[in-house]
């Protein structure tokens, strides 16, 4: 797993600029020393949402509002949670001691990875699919009045401690920090281009 | 209580998969199956049975997930236990079999990376420990743990709250390593300090896989070895979660394992009583293969969390001896501060110029030295991988941080005392470690090497009666001025070689202390320092940012054979040709530069492309020219921060090459500094206290106020994150501050960040509040009761100036 330069960039908040002569000479560094910190580890699960949840009984996300409005037409949905490592947040923490500028590095090509990961993790997805069903976007506790709260259910659901190594601090942060966790609605038809 | 996993005669057997097991009898996604203890006690009863049938020795009970931080059930955590535990023996009928407590992982992540605190995760094994123990559980077997520091709090809890044997198993992901990075070494060093009764590998993979991390384990421990692998890995088919490994391939596997070294044999996730039977048919009269200690025995390491250290006979290592106030003013301010960010970088310093232990020594007088080690340690184990020499008098302290440390630490130290043999060695015996112990007793420090070498045999003597081997100890032969007695250093280098050769033993040595007295120090200190190493010296503490210690170091392994081809040698002589190199075409850089902008100095240049060396070389060179400091300041840093500032402003430079130019700037700001008498400093402004809010862990953008507002010359108060709103007042109020800047990125911290404000606004008037964070807007903000809302780290330098003027 690898990310280009351009995508750490966007993270950095460059737009469509490039980093060039030191920045990149440093970014190329700390891209080294990052990807030799990620152990990527990821989980996910399939439900039937007909009942208008996810789960069952005393563990459900309940469709409504926004997230009822994405997973229309779906007939199943995914829960998906993925991480690239605490190592990681143990390389971020070691840069942000000396250079504010190295973690403000460290934190974008974070972000390009478990993006990248989270890209290749619904590819793997797809591949499970039956013939004719596709994949709506992925949609995060805390998208619109999907609250962040649902992450508990989201997480306990996958049992995601245990098989990705993902929990929750008590405010509902995911530790390690670069992790993603997400519902896919599965549809009936081509995914729109 | 005997070992009950060291029966020379036949393989121990092990139970196979519970989860698995219940999934298939109907267990959802999510629903906690201890329950099923008290719900569907018979499931779990046929389930223990039908291993029992299958030959097992031993059981685990149902109680994985029964701990407090996991279990949110709606039965008394106790009774799902003790239910557990009845259910399992009931389905021996009587037979001469055991039943494990069950202890799994709590499900929370331990700081530093999460926010759940080790002794929170100690509380919730000890209760988990204690019911089971009361419900008359055989033994406690430890699993699936991807964290050491959690496997410690477990282990320990189970030590303190049970006299039950212990095995402790750990799940390795596909690169042989725990989650949180340790590998079957470094794990197998830990348990072994902690000492656990057998260890061993559980979950992660297959049997197949398992097998080249199990014969590193039979080289590193000679505990007995526990295996329990998946029917190998999960497929999905039909949208179902299967494992395809047969009975007969598992037991092949693991049979395998066993003439590995494993003597405890079981199963994980996707085993059924099927691989139970066929692996017990397998290993039918199979005994296990003796374990001898061998070279393993023979070596002594110390961890961190995720990486070992042998302290060698036949080699050296260097402890990094700068994070130790003895003499040090500003460390010793630091501490007293609680400035963590100046111990860090301390640490990180010694890191870099390859140091392989640091020893950590916060003995100021006055400050409550307990609970500054214990911190300070936890900061240090925060940011660096390397373990860490607890270096105290204070068995308080000692205590504490041991206990609290990731990993088997190497402590410092123990000597021929009575009183000091008698408090520290029953310490480390509890919580495994290194011991360095000083060869000086009531009489004092023997000025011969024999005497010397008498009282590390006396201290070897005690450590034995606490189960300690020489590998548990290394000998600090002292190093006495050789300005006070001219016979100083032979006798120190004559008991190095005897406590070598008579013992077997590793050593180490503080090697200044011999120039003590005394001029040119680090050439002194040098020249004794190699010839301590030609002598065999295992360890020294030294400074590792001195360029005279290093060269001695890397000198002594390249003549001694110890560095293969010169490698190391070759590779740090590079450095400073390359520097040369590396400044002249930064020369040719500049020079284009300067065609471009004629206006522009070379410091300025340095400044806006961010490059940290240069501007502190150049700003130096033009002090060395004549020209004043403060001109330096005003004419060349100043005008070159507020060029890179304005293109942030436009759009056309980012942030991170602000920060860079800002962190440049800063390198010379420091190096017209120590060119200034302390009295002409340019004032500092502010100050400005910083802190993310109570709940909020993410700190980048707290971290980068903080870099912009001191490269822009404001006095900043760093409280880190997850600050409760008591500590910024309290903060706030010591500093007499009038601009506190808060960040959260959650919107589940804003609350905590409202609370600050309205906390600093009825105690502090007069303070201002600026916010900024991920999910504030300017309406928000005011919202809130904020006074400023600030979009990035520069829109803070801005209103700052507005209150602290430029």
């Amino acid at each position: 797993m690898t990310v280009e330069l351009a995508e750490i960039a966007r993270y950095m908040r460059m737009g469509r600029a490039l980093p060039e002569g030191p920045l990149a000479a440093r970014v190329l560094e700390l891209r080294a020393e990052g990807l030799a910190a990620v152990r990527p580890a990821r989980v996910w699960r399939r439900f039937d949402t007909a009942g208008g949840t996810i789960g069952a009984d005393d563990l459900q996300i309940k469709i409504q509002g926004k997230l009822a409005r994405h997973l229309e037409c779906c007939g199943a949905a995914y829960l998906v949670c993925g991480t690239i490592g605490p190592q990681f947040d143990a390389l971020l923490r070691r840069v942000s001691v000396n250079s504010a500028a190295d973690a403000l590095i460290v934190q974008a090509i974070g972000a390009a990875l478990i993006e990248k990961y989270m890209d290749s993790t619904e590819d793997e997805i797809r591949r499970e699919l039956a013939p004719g069903e596709s994949l709506v976007q992925r949609y995060s506790p805390g998208y619109g009045d999907f609250p962040l709260a649902a992450q508990r259910e989201l997480l306990a659901l996958l049992d995601a401690p245990r098989t990705a190594g993902v929990s929750l601090t008590d405010t509902l942060l995911m530790v390690p920090s670069k992790s993603v966790s997400a519902v896919i609605g599965v549809k009936k038809g081509e995914e729109p281009k | 209580m005997k070992n009950i996993f060291q029966d020379c005669s036949r393989i121990f057997m092990l139970d196979g998969a519970m989860g698995t097991q219940l999934q298939a009898r109907g267990l959802k996604p999510g629903e906690i199956p201890e329950l099923w203890n008290v719900r569907r006690p018979s499931d779990i009863r046929a389930v223990h049975e039908a291993y029992f049938a299958a030959g097992a020795d031993a059981v685990y009970a149902n109680t994985f997930g029964a701990n407090g931080a996991k279990y949110h059930g709606d039965v008394p955590l106790e009774d799902i236990i003790a239910a557990g535990i009845d259910i399992a023996r009931e389905a021996a009928h009587g037979k001469d079999v055991f039943v494990a407590l069950d202890v799994g992982p709590t499900g929370r992540l331990l700081k530093p990376s999460g926010d759940f605190e080790f002794d929170a995760a100690y509380d919730a094994f000890a209760a988990q420990i204690r019911a089971g123990a009361a419900a008359g559980a055989d033994f406690i077997a430890i699993e699936t743990m991807g964290d050491t520091y959690e496997l410690k709090a477990a282990v320990l809890a189970a030590k303190e709250n049970s006299d039950l044997p212990v095995l402790a198993t750990v799940a390795l992901g596909d690169d042989g390593k725990l989650l949180t990075g340790a590998d079957a070494e470094c794990t197998a060093a830990l348990l072994e300090g902690l000492r656990v009764d057998a260890l061993g590998l559980n979950c992660g993979f297959g049997p197949d896989k398992m097998l080249e991390h199990v014969k590193r384990l039979a080289r590193a421990t000679t505990l007995p070895i526990a295996v329990k692998p998946n029917a190998g890995m999960p497929k999905i088919v039909d949208g179902r979660t299967v494992f395809t490994v047969s009975p007969e391939d598992f037991a092949r596997d693991v049979a395998a394992l066993v003439e590995a070294g494993a003597s405890i044999a079981g199963g994980c996730c996707g085993t059924t009583p099927a691989h139970i039977a066929a692996v017990g048919e397998r290993l039918r009269g199979v005994r296990p293969r003796p374990r001898t200690t061998g070279a393993a025995g023979r070596r002594s390491l110390v961890t961190s969390g995720c990486r070992a250290v042998e302290i060698p006979l036949n080699d050296t290592i260097i402890i990094g001896e700068r994070i130790n106030p003895t003499g040090k003013k500003k460390l010793k301010a630091a501490l007293s501060e609680g400035d963590v960010a100046y111990v860090l970088r301390e640490a990180l310093a010694q890191v870099d110029a390859g140091a392989h232990i640091l020893d950590v020594n916060t003995g100021v007088p006055g400050i409550d030295e307990p609970a500054v080690l214990d911190a300070t340690i936890q900061a240090v184990q925060s940011v660096t991988d390397l373990p860490l020499q607890i270096d105290t008098s204070d068995p308080k302290a000692l205590e504490r941080a041991l206990r609290h440390y990731n990993g088997k630490a190497l402590i410092n130290s123990v000597n021929g005392k009575e009183e000091s043999m008698g408090t520290v060695l029953p310490i480390v015996a509890k919580y495994g470690g290194v011991t360095v112990a000083l060869t000086l007793d009531e009489s004092g420090i023997p000025p011969t090497a024999e005497g010397r070498l008498a009282i590390a045999k006396k201290i070897l003597a005690r450590g034995a009666e606490y189960g300690m081997t020489p590998d548990d100890f290394v000998i600090d032969v002292l190093s006495l001025a050789v300005s006070a007695d001219s016979g100083s250093a032979n006798t120190i280098l004559s008991a190095l070689e005897l406590v070598r050769n008579e013992l077997g033993c590793r050593t180490c040595l503080g090697v200044s202390n011999i120039s003590f007295g005394l001029p040119a120090r680090a050439q002194l200190n040098a020249a004794f320092y190699t010839m301590a190493l030609a002598r065999g010296l295992s360890a020294g503490i030294i400074n590792p940012l001195s360029f005279e210690m290093m060269t001695a170091y890397r000198a002594y392994r390249a003549l001694a054979a110890k560095d293969t081809a010169c490698g190391e040698w070759i590779e740090a002589c590079k450095d400073a040709p390359v520097k040369i190199e590396y400044r002249t075409a930064k020369n040719a850089d500049m020079q284009e530069a300067g065609k471009a902008q004629p206006a522009e100095s070379a410091l300025s240049t340095s400044i806006r492309r961010g490059l940290k060396a240069d501007a502190a070389a150049y700003a130096k060179e033009s002090i060395a020219n004549g020209t004043a400091p403060l001109e330096v300041i005003d004419r060349e840093i100043v005008p070159a921060l507020e060029t890179v500032g304005k293109g942030f402003e436009t759009g056309t430079m980012f942030l991170p090459q602000l920060l860079m130019a800002a962190e440049a700037a800063g390198a010379a700001f420091d190096a017209v500094r120590a060119a200034l008498p302390q009295q002409d400093s340019a004032p500092a402004k502010g100050p400005v206290v910083i802190a993310t809010v109570q709940g909020d862990i993410h700190d980048i953008g707290k971290n980068i106020c903080r870099a912009l507002l001191e490269n822009y010359g404001f006095k900043t108060i760093d409280l880190g994150r997850d600050v409760p709103p008591e500590t910024v007042l309290a903060a706030a109020k010591k500093a007499n501050a009038r601009l506190v800047g808060l960040s959260a990125l959650m919107t589940t911290t804003v609350g905590a960040m409202e609370q600050t404000i309205k906390l600093l606004h009825s105690e502090m008037p007069d303070c201002k509040v600026t916010v900024g964070g991920a999910v504030l807007t300017a309406d928000y903000a005011a919202k809130i009761g904020a006074d400023n809302y600030s979009k990035d780290a520069m829109g803070l330098i801005r209103y700052a100036e507005s209150i602290f003027g430029q």
